[in-house]
């Protein structure tokens, strides 16, 4: 640094009141006072609504937390239950299993629509809208209910049921049903992700493949596909995030069921903390969920951050 | 790394100080510091008083909640009550975290079997003074005010009484050649009209059920096994446990249920039935026999209540019968803010002339000196379901909740695997287990 631009920034500073920067021997700057003031409403907030509940619930897990009555310090046991507790493994598995069906699809079919929608023909702005409106529109519309709800109400008006299907009475079915539902309703929201994406890559790109007698899906391999690869790695982060954390759509459409066969994680977490009123050990299996969402996402940050 | 100069080092001691203080003080705040207790005896306690009353009540009985909480505001010009409706399968879970987070409303409307969960818990008011001094008490439903009591005392009153009854389409009886004055008073006579209804064709279904709303069957099934006078749950409330291998009268309603199942008996939207729509195929007069409660005659048309009778629901072989004493209690939380306010509406909506609503809005009172001829002329059905409010039962348990009414609970589950399985032993067998399982989580 100049010794001119250090004679700048001390006048800056002096003039909005605050003690300056010193230089140390090891050629540290440290940051004025100004500086985290400025921080300070947002590190607020985060204290309070992210690190404060956190560390509750971290406490309440040690505890025999109940939703109703008095408490008291129960160690390291409501961890140790979750190893035998059938119902939060058979929700751990049944929500990997989601994971991994729906995961792969959403992103396909998100990209699909992107490539349609990218360019700027006519038409393409209403199909953009046509496509995200689902994510916007939410799920509860949809229902799977015999005689109520969208679904059965479309399938018996194309001919194609009586709308009285009982889509809930297998577990198999009920989750096919969901899922192509999730993937219609969460493609939109990839599809504005990967758009994004895509009209950041530069058109001189296009034009020289076009030039060199490239097809549309060697530009699409050797172009744009490497080029956006950060955006599909966030596409996918935040999709994985959010099926590990899945609780309306199961919670709106099957309600667990049949039995308790499509439980979720999350929706096991509510079950053990508002219904069985344990709030201690749902608290246990929170920091557990929290642990695990926590490191997948460091791992693909990682990735992310080697691939750029 | 350079070494931190002392200000430095002073400025991060501060930090972590005020964080370890923040901390502790947020978990004092969020600790449980027990309400105020609050002084039923004063004077004027429920008269006169002013403000607002919150009145949570349950989505199911909040039709007959607006219309006595619409006249209590037309008469009463300083105290308002404010009604809000919470989903039945919600209420404990909202109650509850209401009640933790130290912001109860003043009166609830609670389904009369979950009372024993929040009075086991200390969380009610007692009342007992004010119940004791009530001139209509003897004349109150004897069954929903047991469950609002506890080593003696009063911690609630009855509000509205809603009881299960088996509903038949005397109509369809004739046709099918029945007596249509001699409903069915066994399993096996069920099974035998039902085949004889389903005969007639054309949609017709000699019996229908609920058989995905875990509340409803509860509702309508339970009272069958209560007539032989056994229960699926023993043991007073906190130290329940359960009966489920080797309950023959749950092993003969099970298998009843599989049989009209599959033998194409009930309606197949049965299967699905969720509650949202239940009832509406026998209003539609598709059905022989129904069981249900009464609040899909009352928006029946009269000419369609002409065609239809009611029995309270049988014992497997038949020589007892039973009801569900369900409906809602009121119940003042401990830490309420206007609880003279509330106790001044449960009197009013206690009176003759509010409970006489109940049949409009399709439920019963809970009172029976309603039973003028000008009633009976009026709602007799309600009449009779009154007259046999001693048939009633509603188990008194902390548990009810966790067991029976929750989607993917132990109910629901034996029930499916049972009905819709095919496989009785087996779901009875598994069900013993699932509901230790949830009896004692829900004590603990």
């Amino acid at each position: 640094m100049s010794q001119q631009t250090i004679a700048r920034q001390r006048a800056a500073v002096r003039a909005v009141g605050a003690r300056p920067a010193r230089r140390r021997r090891t050629g540290i700057v440290r940051l004025p006072k100004a500086g985290m003031l400025f921080v300070a409403p947002a590190f607020l907030f985060v204290a309070v609504f992210v690190l404060f509940p956190l560390g509750f619930a971290i406490y309440m897990s040690v505890t025999n937390w109940p939703l109703i009555g008095s408490y008291h310090f129960t160690g390291a046991s409501n961890y140790a239950a979750l190893g035998k507790d059938p119902g939060f493994i058979h929700s751990v598995l049944f929500t990997l299993l989601y994971t991994g069906i729906v995961t792969i699809p959403i992103l396909v079919v998100g990209y699909g629509l992107a490539v349609l929608v990218r360019s700027n023909r006519r038409g393409s702005v209403f199909l953009r809208t046509a496509f995200f409106l689902p994510y916007v529109v939410g799920l509860p519309t949809l229902e799977l209910q015999p005689n109520s709800g969208a679904v059965n109400f479309v399938l018996a008006k194309l001919g194609l049921t009586n709308g009285a299907t009982a889509w809930l009475v297998n577990t198999n079915l009920a989750l096919a049903a969901t899922c192509i539902l999730v993937i219609w309703f969460a493609s939109g929201f990839t599809m504005v992700l990967l758009l994004g994406g895509m009209q950041s890559i530069s058109e001189d790109l296009y034009e020289s493949a076009d030039v060199a007698g490239a097809r549309w899906w060697q530009k699409e391999l050797h172009i744009t596909l490497p080029l956006l690869r950060p955006t599909i790695a966030l596409s996918l982060i935040i999709s994985i995030i959010g099926s590990f954390l899945a609780f309306n759509q199961f919670f709106i459409l099957t309600q667990g069921g049949p039995g308790t066969s499509t439980f979720t994680v999350v929706m096991w977490i509510y079950q053990t903390a508002f219904v069985q009123l344990h709030v201690g050990a749902a608290a246990a299996m929170s920091v557990v969920l929290v642990a695990v969402v926590g490191l997948i996402s460091a791992v693909q940050f990682l990735l992310l951050r080697n691939n750029t | 790394m350079p070494a931190a100069t002392a200000s430095e080092r002073r400025r991060t001691r501060a930090l972590l100080l005020l964080s370890a203080l923040a901390t502790a003080a947020g978990l004092a705040g969020c600790a449980t510091t027990a309400p105020t207790a609050v002084k039923v005896t004063s004077p004027g306690f429920g008269d006169n008083a002013t403000g607002v009353v919150q009145f949570w009540d349950r989505s199911t009985t909040s039709p007959f909640g607006k219309l006595i909480v619409d006249r209590f505001n037309a008469t009463h010009k300083n105290l308002k009550v404010v009604l809000t409706p919470v989903q039945d399968t919600q209420y404990v879970t909202k109650l509850a975290t209401a009640i933790r987070a130290g912001d109860p409303p003043d009166l609830v409307g609670i389904d009369d079997i979950n009372s024993q969960l929040f009075i086991y818990h200390n969380v009610f008011t007692d009342l007992t003074p004010l119940v004791n001094a009530l001139p209509e008490k003897d004349t109150l439903s004897p069954g929903a005010l047991n469950l609002t009591t506890e080593n003696g005392h009063y911690y609630g009153t009855p509000y509205v009484a809603d009881m299960s009854v088996l509903w038949y389409n005397k109509t369809l009886f004739r046709r099918a050649g029945l007596n249509p004055d001699k409903p069915p008073a066994s399993y096996a006579q069920i099974l035998s009209d039902a085949r004889k209804i389903n005969a007639l064709g054309h949609g017709i279904y000699g019996f229908s059920f609920a058989g995905r709303c875990e509340g409803c069957l509860g509702f309508t099934i339970l009272p069958d096994i209560w007539a032989t006078h056994e229960d699926l749950l023993n043991g007073q409330p906190g130290h329940e446990t359960a009966f489920i291998e080797g309950n023959v009268p749950l092993r003969q309603t099970l298998t009843l249920y599989r049989q009209l199942w599959a033998d194409g008996l009930a309606d197949p939207i049965s299967q699905v039935e969720t509650g949202a729509t239940w009832g509406l195929n026998f209003l539609a007069g598709k059905i022989g026999m129904m069981p249900l409660g009464y609040g899909p005659m009352a928006t029946a048309p009269p000419s369609f209540r002409d065609q239809v009778g009611m029995t309270l629901f049988p014992a497997p072989s038949g020589g007892a019968t039973a009801t569900f004493d369900g409906g809602a209690n009121f119940g003042i939380p401990t830490g309420a803010a206007n609880p003279s306010g509330a106790w001044e509406f449960i009197k009013f909506a206690l009176q003759q002339a509010q409970q006489s609503l109940a049949p409009s809005a399709g439920f019963e009172p809970v009172r029976n000196d309603v039973l003028t001829p000008q009633f009976r002329a009026k709602y007799p059905f309600v009449a009779a379901m009154l007259e046999n409010l001693s048939r009633g039962h509603a188990p008194k348990t902390i548990v009810y909740n966790t067991t029976f009414n929750q989607p993917g609970g132990p109910w629901l589950n034996m029930f499916t695997e049972a009905v819709f399985g095919g496989n009785v032993a087996a779901a009875i067998r598994t069900g013993q287990g699932a509901f230790s399982t949830a009896i004692d989580l829900g004590k603990s």
